[in-house]
């Protein structure tokens, strides 16, 4: 009895985190259906009472949505292919290669994760520009091609793996890129799932970077063109904002769904055991 | 020649030294077993074989050429590790191929020789298991299978056994011991567990402190130990080791005297000096606790029942002994007299702790020499 009611009271906890958490997600998506007229008279309505799709149409006319929507994905999907292959290779090294100064080379490493964007803004913009990438997609993706914090968490996810696993493999005569894609990858494809998704959304919802690196509207990101609808420039239409801001986050969602079981094992694993 | 040679190698990480200048030479096709406690270098010594661990200083040969710089792939080596290094996503046939397949063998050499290791091994039904569904014991025979597979020259073993229970050790050891017999590859073995060092191996390599402390068959390491650590080591319980003064043909130990056999004497004053160490398997004495002439004489302390026979410890003046009995266990408390067997004491040299050596023939100076020797005792007295 005493047991049921204390898994009760974390029941009720956690449904009311849940809500706190949820309530912003069926707003804007309950609002992105009702006219601007009608979310003004009835915005807290979960229900649109008259519902529409007149801001869907309005954002799909107004705005290049389709290749906006493909800039965001382009720029998340290399972004994220290149900090995995990047943190992957260096956790490798920083794990199983010997060699003078790792130890102070991983700390100077994880010591950039603690630097905020804002010190290494403007001259990456320097950078970037002096190379000729400003208003560019890939001046949005160069400076982000690597990322301590994908280093950080793969390093601890390949130390679960017993070295000898690896050892066994040299005595195979395997190359290193063969244990990684053989033997390391199978091994930590949680972490490397979920370490995957959270660049992917960071880069999705991206916007003081992409602000400044892109100008005209075609090469607009998904954060910029939500942007438009909630500043001066859009004023009031909120209700566009809040159907862009709907298919802002539509993809990443599609992606923790299909990806949440591995998301949820690398938080709960506890190690590989041979 | 398949043969390995430790050319004074010496293995250090920063500082510490944990192999110091080791000299072995492996002859082709020999199971030799590295023996020793924890933290010694042997399986270190292992890794260096291997490949897995850099030389710091030395030669290592193998097949009579220098393989210091050679990685481990190249070194024709088969290894079985003590947590059996199983790949735990891959089945056990997958497990067992995978070598082969990234050398990129033949694809009906590489099921051949698989089906061949899975049959020998008993692990027909197991193919498509993970390494998790499977026993302990099974996945050491799947990582045998791997290693097996291979047929490599060289086949290293750290402590395969270690994380089997008693009985199954028992039948993986002989099963090791058929499966050299049956391809005599030139079989390298770590253990600290000296009953397996002396059913599997030809030969035990004794190693203390990154040291080689001893060579030899495992029938010579137990009866003729080389120094005081070896005597130590091997055995169970422990040899008795007692400082010895050599006094006008007496052997003075914790306070008391015993006379040995002449031989001994002689072997004795042949090394020089009259300070040795006297060691004695407990096995290899007698204690009563009737009167006994020329014996030492001690209280006993403590018993411990093995089942078959019985440990007596026993303390001399201070000095903690310990004799094996099967019949008339004294009781604790009690006043003993301890008599070893002559033919099988062992005596080294008080500085080097090396073996003195052992006069020609022993036989004859058992326990009934001892009793001969009464006589001549008692003749002394007078």
């Amino acid at each position: 009895m005493k047991t049921e009611l204390n898994s009760m009271k974390w029941h009720i906890l956690i449904i009311i985190i849940v809500c706190i958490l949820i309530i912003p997600v069926v707003f804007a998506v309950s609002n992105s259906f009702k006219t601007l007229a009608d979310a003004f008279s009835n915005m807290f309505n979960i229900i649109p009472a008259n519902p529409t799709l007149e801001n869907y149409i309005h954002v799909f006319e107004k705005l290049p949505f389709l290749q906006i929507t493909i800039n965001t994905f382009f720029i998340a999907a290399i972004v994220t292919g290149f900090k995995i292959i990047t943190s992957l290779l260096a956790a490798y090294a920083f794990v199983y290669f010997h060699f003078r100064g790792k130890n102070l080379l991983y700390f100077v490493l994880i010591s950039t994760m603690f630097i905020p964007f804002t010190v290494i803004m403007i001259p990456n913009y320097l950078t970037i520009s002096c190379m000729g990438f400003r208003d560019n997609l890939w001046g949005v993706i160069l400076p982000q091609l690597s990322d301590a914090l994908g280093i950080f968490l793969l390093r601890q996810s390949m130390r679960t793996i017993p070295r000898s696993l690896i050892e066994a493999a040299y005595l195979e005569n395997v190359s290193d890129f063969k244990i990684i894609k053989d033997i390391i990858i199978p091994l930590v494809k949680p972490a490397l799932i979920s370490t995957g998704i959270i660049f992917f959304i960071n880069s999705w919802n991206e916007y003081v970077w992409p602000v400044l690196v892109l100008k005209s509207k075609e090469n607009y990101t998904l954060s910029l063109a939500l942007q438009m609808f909630i500043s001066a420039e859009g004023g009031t239409e909120f209700t566009i904002a809040m159907a862009v801001s709907v298919m802002t986050m539509l993809i990443p969602l599609v992606l923790y769904i299909i990806f949440q079981k591995h998301i949820i094992n690398t938080f709960t694993m506890s190690g590989i055991k041979g | 020649m398949k043969d390995i040679i430790f050319d004074h190698v010496l293995k250090a990480y920063g500082k510490n030294v944990v192999v110091k200048g080791l000299n072995l030479n492996i002859c082709e096709g020999e199971r030799l077993v590295l023996l020793g406690p924890s933290g010694c270098g042997k399986s270190t010594t292992l890794r260096m074989i291997a490949g897995l661990e850099n030389i710091t200083d030395g030669q290592l040969y193998m097949d009579g050429r220098i393989v210091n710089d050679i990685p481990s792939g190249k070194r024709n080596v088969s290894m079985v590790f003590q947590n059996y290094a199983l790949f735990p996503h891959m089945t056990v046939e997958d497990n067992i191929s995978y070598g082969l397949k990234v050398q990129k063998v033949d694809p009906r050499e590489i099921e051949e020789r698989s089906k061949a290791a899975i049959s020998m091994l008993d692990l027909n039904g197991l193919e498509k298991r993970k390494p998790k569904e499977l026993s302990g014991g099974q996945r050491q025979r799947v990582a045998l299978a791997r290693a097996l597979v291979k047929r490599s020259d060289y086949f290293l073993l750290d402590e395969p056994l270690s994380n089997l229970d008693a009985q199954l050790r028992v039948h993986s050891r002989k099963e090791l011991v058929k499966i050299h017999e049956m391809y005599h590859q030139t079989f390298v073995y770590v253990t600290h567990d000296q009953v397996e060092a002396m059913t599997v191996g030809h030969r035990i390599a004794l190693m203390y402190d990154g040291i080689l402390q001893t060579i030899d068959t495992p029938s010579n390491v137990y009866n003729r130990p080389a120094n005081v650590y070896a005597a130590r080591f091997i055995g169970a319980p422990s040899t008795n080791i007692l400082e010895a003064n050599l006094n006008e043909g007496k052997l003075i130990m914790a306070g008391q005297h015993i006379v040995p056999p002449e031989v001994w004497i002689q072997k004795m004053k042949e090394n020089g000096g009259d300070m040795f160490y006297f060691g004695i398997r407990p096995e290899h004495t007698k204690i009563t606790t009737d009167y006994m002439d020329n014996a030492l004489k001690g209280i006993v302390r403590y018993t411990e029942d093995y089942g078959n026979k019985v440990g007596v410890y026993f303390d001399i003046n201070g000095k903690e002994l310990i004799s094996v009995c099967d019949n008339n266990v004294p009781a604790t408390g009690e006043k003993v007299y301890f008599t070893p067997d002559y033919s099988k004491i062992h005596l080294f040299d008080y500085k080097t702790e090396n073996s003195i050596g052992y006069p020609e023939d022993l036989s004859k100076h058992n326990y009934g020499v001892v009793y001969e020797l009464r006589g001549r005792l008692a003749g002394d007295r007078s």
